[in-house]
């Protein structure tokens, strides 16, 4: 091979669609080195594209001593030699090392951000020969052929070292807490039970998961209050509509009668019709954070979802780089252009038109900035495949935000008519939409505020037709799910925008939480008290938000890598040594905590036969087959029990079957859409089934 | 080690564990509000909090137990 220019990129999707970029013809040779496919570009040179597989180098231990704690020292090393299920990372370094052999000049296109940053560095260093300090920096928000261009045109000239020092500084803070940790409550049941279950920890997952124990440690100890309510019922032109007293919440039932047995029987006189009009300012362009959020309130997606489709829609280049904190949208990104591409598309011509017939395009703009990305918004390109629906739905949500925010504010009018009975005030209360400005974009994704009220005047009479005082209680604080908790850990700042969805989906993965209005399970609880108990700093938020702002510090020079892991190693010391001192103490809560979240995850629920037993998963001892069995069998007091399928895995979903009163269950099974069904084989729901099944065969 | 009133934890205040007690502040707190609110006695206070389907599981439990040492 010549000589060549070697293009580093993060995942084989971004590698295709720099060479198609960068290939003057627009048609990139494809080609492989052990089974790593790359691309060959020509330009004025050859353009050797090659991909990344994410991360290809991780921290791990100098000396594998599994389960040993203390361990301070470490190395960056392949991913392979370090975890189990990554041998094809042997055979992709290999490919890029003989590539990068006869290459004269090294880029970095890797995203622009902590992580892309580390996986170029570690590759060019690691797998390049020492290439870091003589690579550029290719840097782009989005993959369209003309950013990309663009962006190899006007090449940074060095990597962004600043960055990557804060990133490996990230890693190896992490790496520290967890692996010693984890090690330190593994072992500590291990010892004592002698049975092996993973239990980890981390910087950031547990002050995570002490927010939502937190959470539900008000909700679970909350003693509500009573207040009363009093509305009127008024009839104006046949219709019904209803008033609310003056005083929202009355505390004593005393005076709630007092304020009912005023009114009664008397008829209602318009005191006064106020009106107001107000403007309501478009939304800020999309960050990660705010997407995610929309996207949870909107369509229920889960934030690492959210986050895995939006990365899809940006391989595909019909996003920009969705890993954003700005909520600013730059002249840079050429609004008209983008418009004007959104108007080739049918759904979104009329919308985007009008905005281009303004006389200056200028968006509404949010608080928060990213010095690497601007915040999300659509390149305007068509997809060139059939997206799914859920992709669609994040697509759309994307543009119609960027839209928004170039057009009018919202005009709105609220009405408020005092309504007097007898002496007391009552509020009717309405909402009119004026002038729809930015609501036009959004109109499917606001909630419908339009109130109308009747046309009254002062000093008209009407008929109240009655005043009622419901007795009402105060609320707990709502139990947090995926997006609340995403949000808190945002306003906490701990962890990035790249690793929160992450750690709240290992929390699930561990069985520390479970359902979408997040419980905290026993085993959470039990890892919670143990951490709270002998290592309180590590789940403290004030230390992990100070640990955030001194690894942010390495990113401006006002702090030094060196510095801050020396200090995390001092942390840690007296903490591990406490939870080694106590290893006894914790591996008795936590294999108790173990036991009862392995029972709870047996449990099916209570046997309808004996009514006193439960349906639990058992195994056969002569075949080795699954069944739910009573647990009264063990008494000698009830046979019952039920087959269960002999694949994937069987969830208890703690609710009785509406037909029969048997529990539910559902089976996973990989690739299959989960089946939920009750245990009992005779409910007459099944039967139902099977003779529709009949019918539609016979047809 | 002294154990929890409620449960098997070990007992930090008053005789309850940490999360219990923290529902015996909020049972004793609440009390006066519902007093005025309902003019009711101590006794059909607890009563109506443990009924209450918006009254957390831990301050139902404080309050059960309670009801039954007036008993």
């Amino acid at each position: 091979m010549e000589k060549h220019t070697f293009v580093i990129t993060e995942k084989p999707d971004a590698a295709r669609r720099i060479a198609l970029a960068l290939d003057a013809e627009e048609k990139p040779q494809k080609l492989t080195e052990n089974r790593m496919p790359y691309y060959v570009a020509r330009r004025e040179r050859e353009i050797v594209v090659v991909p990344a597989l994410g991360h290809l180098y991780t921290v791990a231990p100098e000396k594998n001593e599994r389960s040993q704690y203390p361990t301070f020292n470490y190395r960056w090393v392949p991913r392979h030699l370090a975890e189990k299920n990554a041998h094809q990372i042997r055979a992709w370094l290999e490919a890029i090392s003989k590539l990068a052999q006869n290459a004269d000049e090294f880029i970095d296109a890797c995203d622009y951000d902590i992580e892309g940053s580390i996986i170029g560095y570690n590759i060019l260093k690691h797998a390049c020969g020492g290439k870091e300090r003589e690579a550029k920096r290719m840097k782009y928000s989005t993959l369209t052929k003309e950013e990309l261009e663009k962006s190899y045109d006007t090449l940074l000239p060095h990597l962004d070292f600043a960055l990557i020092e804060a990133g490996l500084a990230r890693h190896e803070v992490d790496w520290l807490y967890g692996i010693n940790l984890s090690r330190a409550l593994t072992t500590a049941a291990k010892n004592y039970s002698g049975k092996y279950a993973t239990l980890s920890t981390g910087r950031v997952q547990g002050p995570a998961l002490k927010f939502i124990a937190e959470r539900e440690r008000r909700i679970k100890s909350f003693v509500p209050t009573p207040n009363w309510r009093i509305r009127a019922h008024i009839e104006i032109d046949g219709q019904i509509f209803e008033a609310q007293y003056e005083k929202e919440k009355i505390e004593t039932r005393k005076e709630a009668q007092e304020v009912q047995n005023a009114c009664i029987g008397k008829n209602g006189q318009v005191d006064e019709v106020e009106t107001k009009q107000f403007r309501q300012l478009p939304p800020v362009p999309f960050d990660l954070g705010l997407l995610q959020s929309e996207a949870y309130r909107l369509f229920g997606y889960m934030p690492k979802r959210t986050a895995t489709i939006a990365q899809r829609l940006y391989l595909d280049a019909l996003i920009s780089y969705p890993r954003t904190s700005s909520q600013k949208l730059p002249p840079t990104i050429n609004y008209k252009t983008i418009l004007k591409d959104l108007s080739a598309i049918p759904e979104y011509r009329k919308l985007a038109q009008d905005l281009l017939t303004q006389p200056t395009l200028k968006p509404t703009q949010g608080s928060k900035d990213d010095p690497a990305h601007p915040a999300i918004y659509p390149t305007g390109k068509l997809p060139q495949r059939e997206l799914d629906r859920y992709e669609k739905n994040i697509l759309d949500l994307v543009v119609r935000r960027f839209m928004a925010a170039f057009a009018e504010s919202a005009t709105k009018q609220s009405v408020k008519i005092t309504i007097k009975i007898g002496d007391k005030n009552f509020y009717l209360k309405g909402m009119h939409v004026l002038k729809m400005g930015w609501l036009h974009y959004c109109e499917s994704y606001v909630k419908d505020q339009e109130t109308t009220l009747p046309s009254l005047t002062e000093g008209q009479i009407i008929t109240a037709k009655s005043v009622k005082a419901d007795e009402k209680f105060t609320n707990p604080l709502p139990k947090h799910n995926p997006s609340s908790l995403l949000k808190k850990m945002e306003t906490a700042n701990i962890g990035t925008k790249a690793t929160r969805a992450d750690i709240i989906q290992t929390l699930y993965d561990r069985r520390y939480i479970q359902d979408e209005r997040i419980n905290v399970t026993d085993l959470g609880y039990e890892i919670l008290e143990v951490l709270e108990k002998y290592c309180s700093t590590i789940v403290s938020v004030a230390f992990t938000k100070e640990l955030e702002q001194r690894m942010s510090d390495i990113q401006t020079h006002s702090g030094k890598r060196e510095d801050l892991l020396a200090s995390t190693i001092e942390t840690l010391k007296p903490v591990l040594e406490q939870l080694k001192q106590n290893e006894q103490a914790i591996g008795e809560i936590l294999t108790e905590a173990l036991r009862k979240t392995r029972t709870e995850e047996r449990t099916i629920g209570t046997c309808l036969n004996c009514k006193t037993g439960k349906l639990v998963i058992l195994y056969s001892r002569k075949t080795g087959k699954r069944f739910a069995g009573c647990t009264n069998f063990f008494k000698n007091q009830c046979k019952t029990s039920f087959p269960l399928p002999q694949k994937g895995t069987v969830k208890p979903l703690a609710r009785t079957c509406s037909r029969c009163g048997w529990p539910m269950i559902q089976l996973r099974i990989k690739g299959r859409r989960p089946w939920t069904t009750c245990l009992n084989l005779k409910c007459p729901s099944k039967e139902e089934r099977d003779k529709h099944v009949k019918v539609q065969n016979m047809r | 080690m002294l154990k929890c009133k409620i449960c098997d934890k070990e007992a930090v205040e008053n005789g309850y564990c940490k999360s219990h007690g923290k529902a015996y502040e909020n049972v004793m707190k609440t009390y006066s509000e519902w007093s005025k609110a309902l003019e009711i006695t101590w006794k059909e206070y607890l009563s109506k909090i443990a009924e209450n389907p918006l009254t957390g599981e831990w301050a139902k439990e404080v309050a059960q137990h309670l009801t039954r040492n007036e008993e």
